[in-house]
C-alpha cells in the first residue's frame, strides 16, 4: 500500500472545530457531544457502521441539519445552535447569516443530489449567479472551465438524465468546487455507483486532496481511506471511539474499531 | 349604508325545516350513490373486457359522462329525456339518476383501478390451483380489490354529496331550497345560507376524514 | 309535442350558435381567471402550511378544510346572495362568480401543491443549502420548478373541473353556456337538444384541456426527475 499523501507542514489549529455537538432525532441520540478538529490543508476521513451518526455529523458542520447543542467553530467563528424553537424571526435572521457558513463549505452527497431540471452548467451556474453575486456570463464561463475540471467539458449543456451516475457526481464535484470552498465535505460519495465507475470519482477526490483541499471524508472504501487520509475517525453509536493517522488505526487495539475493520476487509 | 338586520333567531325557528330538507340531500345522494355503483361497476368490467368492441363503448360511456358537468346532467334528465322520451320522472327521481349516472362514470375508474391493482400473480395461482374463473373473480380478485376500491369510493360519495346540493334548482326541496324559500319571507339569506354552508363543510369534512382514516386501516392490511 | 316535427331537431340548436358559443367563451374565460387566481392562491396557502409557524399552518389547514368541504352550489349562494346582501355589496355576477370559483379551486389546488412540493427529494433541499442558497432561493430556484412537473396532470385535471363547474355560474346570472342553453331550451321548447348540445361543447373544452395537459406533461418529462427518483429508489 502506498504512503499517504504528505501531511501539511503547518496545521494551523481552529480552521474548523465542533465543540460538544449533540443531535436528536425523536428519543434517537444521533450525535452525543462529539469534539472534533480539523486542520487546514487537513484531509479527514471517517469511518463506522451504518447509523453511527457519520452523515448527520457531516450534515451538522454546515448545519443542513443543525445541531441541537454545541457549537461549530469555522476560521474563528463560532455557530451555535438555533437560538429557539419558538422565536421564528430570530431563527430567520440566523438562517440567512448560516448560508454564509455553507457556502464556505462544499459537500457531495451519496445520490449525487443534482438538479434534475437543469442542464450540467446551470447546476454549478446557480450557486456563482444566486450565492457569489456573479453576472450569468462570468458564472457560465467559470462553469465551464469547473466542468472541464471534472472531464466534463463535453457534457457542459446535457441534462442530468443523459449522464451515467459516475458523471452526475463529477457534476455534483464541480458544482461544489466553483464557489471555492475553503473546505470539503464527501458523504459516502462512492457508495451509489456503480463499481466500475467507483475509481473515477475516487480519484477525484484524490486529486483535491493533492491540491492542499481540507477535507472531510465519509466513505466505505477502506483502500482508499487508508491511502488518502492524514487521520482516521472511527465512529460507534453516535461518539468518537477513536482518531489515529492511517498506521494508528490499522494497528488499534480498540476492540470495536478492530472488528469493524475486520468484518469490512475481509 | 347598510340596512342589513342580522336575526339568528331564526335559524332556531325553521331547524326542524332545515334538517329535513337535509335528510332528503342525504337521500338523493345515498340513492344516486348506489345507482353510481352499480352502473360504475358494469362501466368497470366493460373497460376491462376481453372484446375491443366493449372497450370502447365502455371507455366512451365512461369519457363522455365525466366530463358533462353534473348540473347540465340534472337538466338534461329532467328537462330533456322526460319531455323527448316522454318518462315523468319525479324531481328526486332525475337528481338521484343524473348524480348515479355521474357518479357512476367516476365509480368505473375507480374499480376499473382496484382490480387492475390486484397482482396478476393472484388469478395465476388461483388457476394454477384448477379454480373456476367467476369463482377465482368473486373469492380472489374482488375481496382484495375492495380494499383499494372503498377509500376512493367514498370520496366519490362525498363528491355526489356536494353535487346533490343543487338538486333543488329543479326543485327537490332539500336544505338549500328551505333555505331559499324561508329567505324570501324573513329576508335573512345570510343567517340561513350561513348555517346550510357549515353543516355541508361539517358534514364532508367529517365523511372525509372517514375515508382517510379508512384508507390507512385498509392500508396496513394490504401487505398482509 | 306536435307530431309534424322531427324526433330530433336540431335547427333551433345552429339557428342559436352564436349565442350558445359566445356563453361557451364566457365560461371558458371564467374558468381560465379563475384558475390563475386559484394558483397564486393555492401555492401561498401551500406554502403557509408547510411553514414553521404555527399559526399559519393552521389558518391553512383550516382554509383548505372549508373550501375544500363546501359545495360549490351553496358557497356561490352564500357569497351572491347571502354575505353580498348582508355586507350592501353589490357584486357582479361575473366578478362573483369568478371569485367564487377561484376560492373554491384554491383549496383543492394547495393540497395538489403541497404533495408536490413534499415529493420533491430532500437531497435536492440539502443540495441548495450546501451551496449556500437562501431558503427562498432554494424553493424559486430547486423545489417549485421539480414539484411543477409533478403538478401537471393534478392540475390539468383542476383545470376541467373548473370549466365544468361554470355551468353552476347560471344560479347567479352569469351569461355563461348553461344559461343560454336553459333559455333557448325554454324559448324553442327542445330541452333535450339544447342540453345535448351543451353537454357535447363541454365535452370537447374537457378533451382539448386533457390532450393539452399530455402534451404539455410529455414535454417537460424530456428532461424529468425521474431517472433520479429511480435512483434513489433502488439505493
Amino acid at each position: 500500500m502506498s504512503s499517504p499523501v504528505s501531511a501539511p507542514d503547518a496545521l494551523a489549529p481552529d480552521f474548523l472545530k465542533l465543540v460538544g455537538v449533540s443531535k436528536t432525532f425523536g428519543n434517537h441520540r444521533v450525535l452525543d457531544k462529539i469534539d472534533l478538529a480539523v486542520s487546514e490543508g487537513e484531509v479527514l476521513v471517517i469511518i463506522g457502521p451504518s447509523g453511527s451518526g457519520k452523515s448527520t455529523l457531516l450534515r451538522c458542520i454546515n448545519f443542513i441539519a443543525a445541531p441541537d447543542e454545541g457549537e461549530v467553530i469555522f476560521q474563528g467563528h463560532s455557530w451555535k445552535a438555533m437560538s429557539s424553537k419558538y422565536n421564528f424571526l430570530a431563527n430567520r435572521k440566523y438562517e440567512q447569516k448560516l448560508t454564509v457558513l455553507r457556502s464556505e463549505i462544499g459537500m457531495v452527497f451519496q445520490n449525487f443530489n443534482v438538479f434534475p431540471h437543469m442542464t450540467a452548467a446551470q447546476n454549478v451556474m446557480l450557486g456563482l449567479t444566486k450565492v457569489r453575486k456573479q453576472s450569468k456570463d462570468n458564472a457560465r464561463k467559470a462553469a465551464v472551465e469547473a466542468l472541464s475540471q471534472v472531464g466534463l467539458a463535453e457534457k457542459v449543456d446535457q441534462y442530468p438524465e443523459k449522464l451515467s451516475g459516475g458523471q452526475k457526481q463529477r457534476v455534483a464535484i464541480a458544482r461544489a468546487l466553483a464557489l471555492q470552498p475553503k473546505v470539503m465535505l464527501f458523504d459516502e460519495a462512492t457508495s451509489s455507483l456503480d463499481p466500475e465507475l467507483v475509481n473515477g470519482i475516487l480519484e477525484e477526490i484524490r486529486r483535491l486532496a493533492k491540491a492542499g483541499m481540507t477535507m472531510v471524508v465519509v466513505t466505505h472504501e477502506m483502500n482508499f481511506a487508508f491511502q488518502v487520509a492524514h487521520r482516521i475517525v472511527f465512529m460507534d453509536q453516535g461518539r468518537i471511539v477513536e482518531i489515529g493517522t492511517p498506521d494508528q488505526i490499522r494497528k488499534t487495539t480498540e476492540p470495536r474499531t478492530r472488528s469493524f475493520l475486520s468484518a469490512i476487509l475481509n | 349604508m347598510n340596512s342589513y338586520k342580522f336575526d339568528w333567531a331564526v335559524i332556531d325557528k325553521y331547524l326542524p325545516e332545515l334538517l329535513k330538507g337535509l335528510w332528503i340531500t342525504l337521500e338523493v345522494s345515498l340513492v344516486g350513490m348506489a345507482i353510481a355503483l352499480i352502473f360504475g361497476l358494469l362501466l368497470a368490467m366493460g373497460r376491462l373486457s376481453p372484446l375491443r368492441l366493449t372497450r370502447s363503448v365502455a371507455n366512451g360511456i365512461t369519457q363522455v359522462f365525466r366530463s358533462i358537468p353534473l348540473f347540465v346532467m340534472l337538466f338534461w334528465v329532467y328537462y330533456g329525456l322526460s319531455l323527448k322520451f316522454h318518462v315523468l320522472f319525479t324531481e328526486f327521481q332525475a337528481g338521484a339518476l343524473a348524480l348515479g349516472i355521474t357518479g357512476g362514470a367516476y365509480m368505473a375508474e375507480v374499480f376499473r383501478g382496484g382490480l387492475l391493482a390486484v397482482d396478476p400473480g393472484q388469478r395465476e395461482a388461483a388457476m394454477a390451483m384448477g379454480i373456476s374463473k367467476s369463482t377465482t373473480f368473486f373469492h380472489v380478485i374482488f375481496p382484495q380489490a375492495l380494499r383499494v376500491v372503498v377509500p376512493p369510493s367514498v370520496n366519490v360519495y362525498v363528491g355526489l354529496l356536494k353535487g346533490a346540493t343543487i338538486v333543488s334548482v329543479i326543485g327537490v326541496s332539500d336544505m338549500i331550497y328551505v333555505a331559499q324559500y324561508v329567505s324570501l319571507q324573513t329576508f335573512t339569506p345570510f343567517e340561513l345560507y350561513s348555517v346550510a354552508g357549515i353543516v355541508f363543510v361539517a358534514l364532508t369534512v367529517s365523511i372525509s376524514g372517514f375515508a382517510w382514516m379508512l384508507e390507512r386501516r385498509l392500508g396496513r392490511g394490504r401487505s398482509e | 309535442m306536435n307530431s309534424a316535427q322531427p324526433f330530433f331537431d336540431f335547427t333551433s340548436v345552429w339557428s342559436s350558435m352564436p349565442i350558445l358559443l359566445k356563453g361557451f367563451a364566457i365560461a371558458m374565460a371564467c374558468a381560465t381567471v379563475a384558475i390563475i387566481i386559484a394558483i397564486l392562491l393555492g401555492l401561498i396557502v401551500a406554502l403557509m402550511r408547510l411553514s414553521r409557524v404555527k399559526i399559519l399552518r393552521w389558518i391553512a389547514f383550516i382554509y383548505t378544510q372549508f373550501f375544500r368541504g363546501i359545495p360549490l352550489y351553496v358557497l356561490i349562494i352564500w357569497v351572491y346572495f347571502g354575505l353580498a346582501i348582508a355586507a350592501g355589496v353589490n357584486l357582479p355576477a361575473i366578478p362573483a362568480g369568478i371569485i367564487t370559483l377561484a376560492l373554491l379551486n384554491s383549496g383543492y389546488l394547495s393540497e395538489t401543491f403541497r404533495s408536490g412540493i413534499l415529493a420533491v427529494n430532500k437531497g435536492q433541499i440539502e443540495a441548495g443549502m450546501a451551496l449556500g442558497l437562501s431558503r427562498r432561493n432554494v424553493m424559486l430556484h430547486i423545489v417549485l420548478p421539480q414539484a411543477f412537473r409533478v403538478i401537471i396532470p393534478p392540475l390539468g385535471n383542476q383545470y376541467v373541473d373548473a370549466i365544468k363547474d361554470t355551468a353552476i355560474l347560471s344560479i347567479i346570472g352569469v351569461p355563461e353556456l348553461m344559461r343560454e342553453s336553459k333559455a333557448l331550451a325554454n324559448l324553442y321548447y327542445r330541452p333535450f337538444e339544447f342540453y345535448t348540445f351543451a353537454g357535447l361543447l363541454y365535452l370537447f373544452a374537457v378533451l382539448v384541456v386533457s390532450r393539452g395537459v399530455s402534451v404539455l406533461e410529455k414535454k417537460l418529462s424530456a428532461h424529468s426527475a425521474q431517472t433520479t427518483v429511480i435512483i434513489d429508489v433502488l439505493n
